[in-house]
């Protein structure tokens, strides 16, 4: 058991009849199973008088969905507030998982302080969100947020940020530019980072240093500074007029107690993949590392996290993952995420198979998309320590 | 985290290192003031709400009235109908009964010594009759029907239930994946990443609307049981992918060894290699094990009366002042105590088996 050959099965001899037999049998065991629900299920549609088909998309959908990423009124199609839905999900995933890995960075690194009452802290909320059920710690701060924010005036919970009943305003920094514009810019940045670091490891296989990347992010900064700077643009922080908040942008209670929850909760666990992956690396590669010389800072950039990459990244696809399918959860508290829409179209429309092949592929394609893009991550991380 | 990496070499007495570790240096100094200051000011209040500005008796409605703090008092009368639901008060002694032995049965299992056949017929023999006492209707016993179950034992029945019945699925898909058989491959690995690509919420909201549609109706479980199919193959689904990660630390070695003294596929895989690779996957097991329990939490969204929604019916009693924190609270405490519990125990039992081997 301690040799890591793991190692296939030997093979038997795969055309024997034996192994026909069974092969067949299962298959014919699922055709029939699928052939028993098909007939039943075209019975049943007809008995109901349910027409199956995916035209109803288009037609007008004629509900309300509260808080959406991308406009929506009820003259929309059935399609559009799927799509709608599926960018709410999107959003709010995108933002927990970015929010849990800095806290939960922040959160593992703490557990393994040696200061005890750091260390002790960061475990008990380790433990809490890891024994608990999100979904009781959603219906508990939407409860908390109903019972403690103020009905009437908001209150200044934190610095810029106010809270009412009717949800949070916090400070927005708007560059005065259209959404598409946006998008083109934070491509372009993201595009001369990349050709600058290609670049720069180019420079390096040759072996010269270049400090390409620290010009590119210079440049990126100071254009995004002086776009911010610009007339018309900045922060806009919200203020109180009377018992109204102008300015900001808003969240309502809704998504603010699915943002907030999901965050605690994913943050616990990345927590512990953090700390396993700080503590996969040996202490004698600092050691080793100080012996060559080398700073502190430069054992860690160089020594010990790519290794520590590599333990981490893995589980980190999979809790990625996790959060998406976590973000269903914020039907318990009435934000409108793909599930809760799909669950009205489908009362609406009583098109339930159409609907359900919706959902499996929504969610597979998300899960694929997703573990296609971080196994390419994967990949690079892995072959720095061994290639 | 060069902290960790300067530690002393030699551990220093446990006092010594706990002063050190609050006052040691000036960031240790800072850190410790800092989080002295946060912990003050988020637990002064709470200790305020849920301790001294509280109230727990008398457990009546008026006692609640003018009361700054918790009302304690709400979950005191409460919690009989916050841990079972609607079932009749006379007879509340059998899910009470039924709680003890899933979690007995539950905890077990986990031992490695307990995995003989006779495992397998315990069960077999537990689960049915765990229904049995819930639903009744023989031996003077009343008939309760599903829709009258609630709380704790809906959470745990549905959790031991899946899992038990989940656990021999798993192995087989596990195996399955693993097979040399081109079909029953693509069949297993279809099953578990198609079911692991969902969501549970989804699997469960499909499985109530469709199965109603797919299957003949002499044949359509009601919403109890759709909700106890749905949550067993998500459990395969999970369960099988730890399986597998056991299967593939198995050293090849170990089938040539079966092969060398004859054992054919199925005996090769019951006495030498899955013992082997479920032993090494407790600790996953356990934690996949803790996410089925919080799991079960998600029925309610199907309209099943867990704990989460017992606690919704008893805070809707227009009597009272509707005390939804403290419901809450209640019910995560129980939760924490069930997981938390489990994990300790699992642990427990793991590091005793590593002391003796």
């Amino acid at each position: 058991m301690t040799a890591p050959t793991a190692a296939a099965p030997p093979r038997a001899q795969s055309a024997s009849r034996g192994a026909i037999a069974i092969q067949s049998g299962a298959l014919a065991l699922v055709a029939a199973a699928l052939a028993l629900v098909a007939v039943t299920t075209a019975s049943n549609l007809q008995l109901r008088g349910i027409p199956v088909g995916f035209e109803f998309l288009n037609d007008r959908s004629g509900f309300k969905i509260a808080d959406t990423v991308i406009p929506f009124v009820p003259d929309h199609s059935y399609l559009r507030a799927i799509l709608v839905a599926i960018a709410n999900t999107l959003f709010l995933s995108a933002l927990v998982c970015i929010a849990a890995t800095v806290l939960g960075a922040a959160l593992g690194v703490a557990r393994l302080s040696t200061n005890p009452l750091v260390a002790a802290l960061a475990a008990i909320w380790v433990e809490a969100v890891r024994n608990t059920p999100p979904l009781l710690l959603l219906i508990f701060l939407y409860a908390f947020w109903g019972q403690v924010m103020p009905a009437e005036a908001p209150r200044e919970v934190a610095p810029g940020v106010l809270a009412s009943i009717r949800g949070l305003a916090v400070p927005k920094l708007s560059l005065g530019l259209p959404p598409l514009a946006l998008l083109a810019a934070v491509a372009l940045s993201a595009g001369l980072y990349l050709t600058a670091s290609l670049a720069a490891r180019r420079a390096a296989r040759a072996g010269r240093r270049a400090p390409y990347r620290s010009a590119a992010l210079a440049a990126i900064g100071v254009a995004w500074l002086g776009a911010a700077l610009a007339p018309g643009a900045g922060f806009e922080l919200p203020l109180v007029e009377g018992d109204k908040i102008v300015g900001g942008a808003r969240l309502t209670p809704e998504f603010a107690t699915a943002l907030f929850g999901l965050t605690v909760y994913t943050a616990g666990f990345v927590a512990e993949i953090v700390r396993s992956g700080i503590q996969s690396v040996p202490r004698g590669q600092w050691e080793a590392g100080r012996a060559l010389g080398l700073r502190e800072r430069q054992i860690l950039r160089l020594v010990v996290a790519p290794q520590m990459l590599r333990v981490i990244i893995p589980p980190m696809t999979s809790q990625y993952i996790n959060t998406v399918k976590n973000s269903t959860l914020a039907i318990a508290v009435g934000y409108s995420e793909f599930m809760t829409v799909m669950g009205t179209v489908i009362n609406r429309t009583n098109h339930a198979i159409e609907g359900t092949l919706i959902i499996v592929l929504v969610y597979t394609a998300i899960n694929l998309a997703l573990s296609g893009v971080l196994n390419l991550y994967n990949r690079k991380v892995q072959l720095v320590g061994r290639a | 985290m060069t902290d960790a990496a300067v530690l002393p070499p030699r551990p220093a007495a446990r006092s010594t290192r706990l002063v050190r570790g609050l006052f040691g240096s000036p960031l240790n100094v800072l850190l410790t003031l800092l989080v002295a200051w946060a912990v003050w000011s988020l637990a002064a209040p709470l200790l305020r709400w849920a301790v001294f500005d509280a109230v727990v008796l008398p457990a009546n409605p008026a006692a609640c009235r003018d009361v700054s703090g918790a009302c304690w008092s709400f979950v005191a009368a409460k919690s009989g109908q916050i841990l079972f639901g609607i079932y009749p008060i006379e007879e509340r002694w059998r899910p009470m009964l039924v709680c003890a032995v899933l979690l007995a049965l539950l905890g077990w299992s986990l031992r490695p010594a307990a995995w003989r056949p006779s495992l397998a017929i315990v069960w077999v023999v537990a689960l049915p009759g765990v229904l049995m006492l819930m639903f009744g209707g023989f031996g003077g016993l009343s008939f309760v029907a599903t829709t009258m179950w609630g709380g704790l034992p809906v959470t745990l029945i549905l959790t031991v239930t899946a899992i038990g019945g989940a656990f021999p699925l798993a192995m087989l898909l596990a195996l399955g994946r693993r097979s040399w058989l081109p079909a029953i491959r693509t069949l297993c690995v279809l099953f578990i990443e198609l079911t692991r690509a969902l969501p549970l919420l989804s699997i469960l909201f499909i499985a109530s609307i469709m199965l109603p549609l797919l299957l003949p109706e002499a044949l359509l479980p009601d919403k109890f049981f759709r909700a106890l199919i749905a949550l067993l193959l998500f459990a395969a689904a999970y369960l099988a992918e730890v399986i597998r990660g056991g299967l593939q630390a198995m050293p090849r070695g170990q089938y040539e060894a079966a092969e060398a003294l004859g054992l054919g596929y199925w005996r090769t895989q019951r006495h030498v290699i899955l013992p082997q690779a479920i032993a090494i996957v407790i600790p996953s097991l356990t934690s996949t094990i803790i996410v089925m329990i919080k799991n079960t939490s998600l029925v309610m969204v199907v309209g099943l009366f867990d704990l989460i929604s017992s606690g919704r019916a008893a805070l809707a009693d227009p009597e009272w002042s509707s005390p939804a924190l403290e419901t809450y609270a209640f019910i995560a405490a129980i939760y924490f105590a069930l997981c938390f519990g489990f994990g300790r125990f699992a642990q427990a039992l793991e590091s005793r088996s590593k002391d003796s081997s």
